[in-house]
């Protein structure tokens, strides 16, 4: 062998020697870490669902004896009364339809609207990008107020009607610029090259753009179902004589707050076993809404995929 | 030199400036028109007389603000527990995101990242019911504390003016850290994993793939969201400081949100509720001006 | 991308014709809406909107009895509620908007309502109309009138037909668990210290329940609007009626500030003793109502002041559950003073004129004609007793001598919320009589029925009353009627804004004593706390709102 070479492999030998030795302390590190890790996230996740478990043990537990505090894991006098009294509110597969339709419009018109704006705002030559930037920003710091917001959608057509759920929220700056920050994180060079084969702005949105956008799509994606599925004050707000529009979440609160005041008046509950109050009704509602997210969230986890490959364009 | 703006970019451009005109548009219908309502903080609002006719009073809404010593109270109440909130939300999300990530257990991974975000859909009131218990003078946090010998009576946590911030941060880190730490770990799944592997090849440790991989591979997501919450700083709240407030600490925890609700909405006086909304729109804007000023030159993220 | 095109397509097809179904419901209108309802040979049923903004109780579009009073009285009313939002918030969105529903109770809100000019106004109704008009008497009715000289719209509440049937005190009072009085063989408690020193020695002589946990003596409620526990007592304690905020001087005819007066420092500074004592609660000042309920109702709680509405339903029904009300645990209430030998104005008796708010008409209303109509029919007896009692012999039934009863079936069968959706419906923000039936026999109310409310009390309350020579709550406070004709004065503060510098005053005192009274009684040295409680109270300005105060009950005597 040379002596060029001779040095490389005992340059190799010593880098890899190097490595192992640095492996071996980073094994210990490792395990300590693994450790640490493990006991942290059990703590947190202790944390965390104890919570929901203390809604889900009070809402099979019978609302008088709940009244009583002491509720901790499991529910003391079993009772499926709550959840019978929240399936049986007249209206509310109504609002269940309503609330599914607006999640479903809601998340693909704002999910498609929102990544467009923040397409364009992210390209590199778009000659606006810092005003329109700007325009948007300020929209999350101000607020008309509640009349004058009503008077708008009064004035649009909106109030009374379906779509009041779904054009008006459609594009938000916070969701915008989430998005605008991962397209900003892809590199340059797929634009050009989709250029250079004679691509328009539009194709490289929909082909090349979008489809590595995936894990920043399901995350808005989420963020918007779930605030089209917890929606009610616009419910209340807009479509206060309209009980066709109304939504899950908005006759869950009105059975609720039928329930409050029934426990403060002579209508009350009088001693029957299986008695509901507001805190077993809530209980119940709060469950009743959380299973469908928490099923719609698997989902999309398969969004959040490590490692997309960039394909086809090496740095 | 030629600039920029000439016909042939135009041209070359002309899908984006379309669409962006269309957002132009929607933006000012929703957002902009609105702002029209702001004359109600200058005038004496009356359902009856409306928007047109109600009396001019010109600032004295605000005087009535600034005079007021509780509303300065409120608002440095409010400042207080926002850059607390923000300070630890912040950490506690990309901390958790971090960790989390490091999960090698896939088993587990997805589990416990779905328990993480459950409180965020539990309304306030059963998250501060849960907490006010727990914190009460027989609960398990003093029980705790008591049995460990580390005080000799049980604390009620809640009659302590100093405890009240704290605890304000804390609820909100229970309920939201899960929540928040999504983008981060939506940020991390689009690291390129190569560069893990060639890291590892070099010999990096994990605290050196974190340090020099991860954290900068999610820097500008950090950035972003530190911007545009800085905005947000007076938006601390209302529910949480509501539910968990008292006679006590009322000094502490009265946010400008409640303030508004005592003299504005519940007096159907809109023209303050208003005109302290203006207040915080005209503080959160020059907030943010200034942080993306400083962004702008210690890195490369901006708002705009 | 075509995928989401696609789907994107299908879904707002479905809606566009989910919106055409539902715009053409709604051309179909309000008023008659003859496929939902059977048509009867008198004609179509009316549909009518009724919006209230208190918190109320929704029931189903096909509710029974609902259906019955639709069809003798031709018009059928769909209520909604007030539901996460203030009355002033909803009222004033509902004006900004500019359509309201047939009927609306404003709340708070009432008077926005009329300055935008959107009730109808009743006079001619109320002469049209017998069972409207009989509602109030004249001079009640001049307390609606507004300035323009019309009246345009009646409290629904506090009217009594005939004979008073109230069993209830609803109102404040200091309460005490029936086991204590037993203990001591029911004593005669009249004075504030009386009252201290019965709790100290039956607490001394019995510190647990029979489980073992702890008696807790007294406790104090304060959390947000319901602090009236805390602030409200040197009022009663000087023997004055519920004026809510002011006390008004009987003979001076003044209005007085209940605040600082002398009764009110002898007030703080006995709890500030007995909270030193350790006989009040010591977490009495950081408790949410919920954890005072839960407190209330494992029995263990012996004293507190506090009213009927806020704790006794909810309390009552855990005590029975838990047969904690055969321990003697259920609350009777005591009209004490701050010394013996004073009479005392807790509780009293007969209607309670409150006419700033109520039922209106609105100008959105096609047929106010009808609208009123249907108000007079609601106060037909026959109808109220379909709204109160439902249906004879599904929801009550009647003995051979005329009475009305309900079987322990019936009671629990009327307890049950989904029951009370799909069968009853008491339009219980209509007008609706509290007293005797016009048969004069029953009551109004079921509540009120005798037989119902014997059957209802405990043993122990029962030999309770029976030791002392009462027979329902109001008499064992033995208050003295002696309301005055401006009686009460709350239903004029309530309706102070921060217009005036009365209504600023009245919500900066608010503020104060929220912060101090907590302060004040967990003090060590209560006189240094109390004199820098009055230092910081007066710059509230006080005079401002007692002044307006006096301006109102001037205004009200010389009517």
């Amino acid at each position: 062998m040379s002596e060029q070479t001779k040095e490389a492999v005992s340059d190799l030998e010593q880098s890899v020697s190097v490595s192992k030795n640095s492996k071996k302390v980073h094994q210990v590190e490792d395990r300590i870490f693994m450790v640490c890790n493990g006991i942290f996230m059990f703590l947190f996740v202790l944390i965390t669902l104890y919570p929901v478990l203390n809604t889900l043990a009070i809402s099979f537990n019978d609302g008088i004896d709940g009244v009583r505090g002491g509720i901790y894991l499991f529910p003391r006098k079993w009772t499926f009364e709550n959840y019978i009294t929240v399936i049986r509110k007249q209206n509310l597969m109504q609002g269940a339809y309503i609330t599914v339709l607006r999640t479903v419009i809601g998340t693909l018109t704002s999910l498609f609207a929102n990544a467009l704006l923040a397409y364009i705002i992210s390209r590199k030559r778009f000659l606006f990008k810092a005003q329109l930037s700007f325009f948007w920003v300020i929209t999350m710091y101000v607020n008309g107020g509640l009349i004058p917001i009503f008077l708008l959608y009064k004035g649009l057509g909106l109030t009374n009607s379906f779509w009041v759920y779904v054009i008006p929220g459609m594009v938000s700056a916070f969701n915008v610029l989430v998005i605008r920050t991962f397209m900003l994180g892809l590199p340059d060079s797929l634009e050009e090259s989709a250029q250079l084969d004679g691509a328009g702005y539009m194709t490289i949105f929909v082909k090349i753009i979008s489809p590595l956008c995936k894990p920043v799509y399901a995350t808005i994606a989420l963020f918007v179902a779930v605030y089209q599925w917890n929606s009610w004050f616009d419910a209340m707000l807009y479509n206060r004589m309209n009980a066709q529009f109304t939504t899950l979440q908005y006759e869950l609160m009105k059975l609720l707050a039928s329930v409050t005041n029934q426990s403060s008046s002579v209508d009350s509950m009088k001693n029957a076993a299986g008695a509901v109050t507001p805190v077993s009704i809530r209980a119940a509602a709060t469950i009743v809404t959380i299973l469908p997210i928490v099923c719609l969230y698997p989902f999309l986890q398969r969004y959040f995929v490590t490692g997309l490959t960039i394909g086809g364009v090496k740095e | 030199m030629d600039s920029k703006y000439n016909i042939k970019e135009i041209k070359r451009q002309y899908v984006l400036l379309i669409w962006s005109a269309i957002f132009v548009v929607y933006g000012f219908v929703f957002y902009y028109l609105p702002l029209g309502g702001w004359i109600m903080a200058f005038q004496n609002y009356k359902p009856k007389t409306g928007l047109l006719h109600s009396k001019f009073i010109g600032l004295d809404k605000f005087k009535f603000l600034f005079e007021d010593d509780t509303f300065i109270r409120v608002v440095r109440n409010t400042l207080a527990m926002g850059v607390l909130n923000l300070v630890t939300s912040f950490v506690m999300a990309i901390v958790f995101a971090i960790l989390l990530n490091e999960v090698r257990n896939k088993f587990f991974k997805k589990p416990i990242q779905t328990i993480s975000y459950l409180p965020h859909f539990l309304s306030m009131i059963i998250v501060t019911g849960i907490l006010h218990d727990a914190l009460s003078a027989n609960g398990i946090v003093n029980e705790i504390l008591v049995n460990l010998n580390f005080i000799a009576r049980p604390i009620d946590f809640f009659a302590h003016k100093e405890f009240f911030w704290p605890i304000v941060a804390f609820t909100n880190l229970w309920k939201e850290t899960g929540w928040n730490a999504i983008i981060y770990l939506a940020a991390i799944s689009a690291i390129d994993p190569t560069l893990y592997e060639a890291a590892s090849i070099d010999g990096a440790g994990r605290w050196q793939k974190i340090k020099h991989i991860t954290l900068p591979g999610i820097k500008a997501t950090i950035i972003i969201l530190l911007l545009m919450n800085v905005g947000n700083v007076l938006n601390a709240g209302f529910e949480i400081q509501y539910l968990l407030g008292n006679g006590l600490v009322k000094g502490v925890a009265d946010t400008i949100d409640i303030y508004v609700l005592k003299w504005g909405v519940s007096q159907s006086d809109f023209s303050l509720g208003t005109a302290a909304g203006m207040f915080k729109s005209v503080v959160s804007i020059t907030l943010i001006v200034i942080a993306n000023v400083i962004a702008r030159r210690t890195s490369e993220e901006r708002l705009y | 991308m075509k995928k989401i095109i696609a789907l994107l397509t299908v879904v707002s097809l479905t809606a566009s014709m989910l919106m055409g179904c539902a715009k053409s419901a709604e051309n179909k209108g309000g008023s008659t809406d003859a496929t939902e309802t059977e048509t009867e040979a008198t004609g179509e049923i009316k549909e009518f909107t009724a919006f209230f903004a208190v918190p109320g109780s929704e029931i189903n579009d096909d509710n029974e009895i609902q259906q019955m009073i639709a069809e003798k009285t031709g018009v059928k009313v769909k209520e909604t509620w007030l539901a996460g939002q203030t009355a002033d918030e909803a009222v004033g969105t509902i004006i900004a908007g500019g359509e309201y529903p047939d009927f609306i109770n404003g709340g708070d809100g009432m008077q926005a309502l009329y300055d935008a000019g959107a009730l109808v106004a009743w006079d001619e109704y109320i002469e049209k109309y017998p069972n409207i008009k009989e509602f109030y008497s004249d001079a009640d009715w001049e307390e609606f009138r507004q300035e323009d000289g019309h009246i345009y719209w009646m409290n629904p509440f506090d009217q009594v037909y005939g004979e008073s049937k109230t069993t209830t005190h609803s109102g404040e009072a200091f309460w005490i668990q029936v086991r204590v009085l037993e203990w001591a063989k029911y004593p005669k408690i009249e004075s504030l210290d009386e009252y201290f020193d019965l709790l100290r020695d039956y607490a001394a002589a019995n510190p647990t329940m029979a489980d073992g946990t702890e008696n807790i003596p007294y406790t104090i409620l304060c959390d947000d609007w319901r602090y009236f526990c805390l602030e409200n007592p040197p009022l009663f304690l000087a023997g004055n009626p519920n004026d809510g905020s002011v006390i008004v001087n009987p003979e001076t005819l003044k209005v007085e500030d209940y605040n600082t007066t002398d009764v009110a420092k002898r007030y703080f500074e006995k709890l500030n003793i007995e909270y030193k004592a350790g006989l009040v609660d010591p977490t009495s000042f950081t408790q949410t109502y919920d954890e005072y309920i839960a407190k209330l109702s494992t029995g263990r709680v012996l004293g507190m002041v506090d009213q009927w509405w806020n704790f006794a339903y909810t309390v009552n029904d855990v005590f029975k559950q838990q047969g904690l009300d055969n321990q003697g645990c259920n609350y009777v209430p005591l009209g004490i003073t701050i010394d013996k030998g004073m009479e005392n104005q807790w509780y009293t008796p007969g209607a309670q004129l409150n006419p700033s708010s109520g039922i209106a008409v609105t100008t959105s209303c096609e047929d106010p004609d009808a609208a009123f109509k249907f108000i007079n029919d609601v106060l037909s007896q026959e109808i109220h007793d379909l709204r109160f009692w439902g249906v004879e012999g599904v929801d009550y039934a009647v003995d051979e001598d005329g009475m009305y009863y309900r079987t322990e079936d019936m009671r629990m069968t009327v307890a049950d919320t989904s029951y009370k959706a799909s069968h009853l419906s008491t339009y219980s923000y209509f007008p609706l009589w509290y007293g005797t039936s016009r048969d004069g026999k029953n009551a109004m109310q079921p509540a009120e029925q005798p037989v119902e409310f014997l059957d209802s009390l405990n043993d122990n309350v029962v030999k309770c009353f029976e030791a002392y020579g009462v027979t329902t709550y109001p008499d064992m406070i033995g208050s003295v009627d002696k309301a005055g004709v401006w009686y009460p004065m709350w239903s004029y503060s309530n309706t102070l804004t921060t217009d005036t510098p009365g209504g600023v005053a009245w919500t900066k005192m608010g503020e104060i004593k929220h912060e101090w009274l907590p302060q004040v009684v967990m003090a060590d040295d209560f006189d240094k706390k109390w004199s820098e409680y009055m230092d910081v109270y007066s710059t509230a300005k006080p005079e401002d709102f007692l002044a307006e105060m006096q301006t109102e009950l001037d205004r009200r005597i010389s009517k």
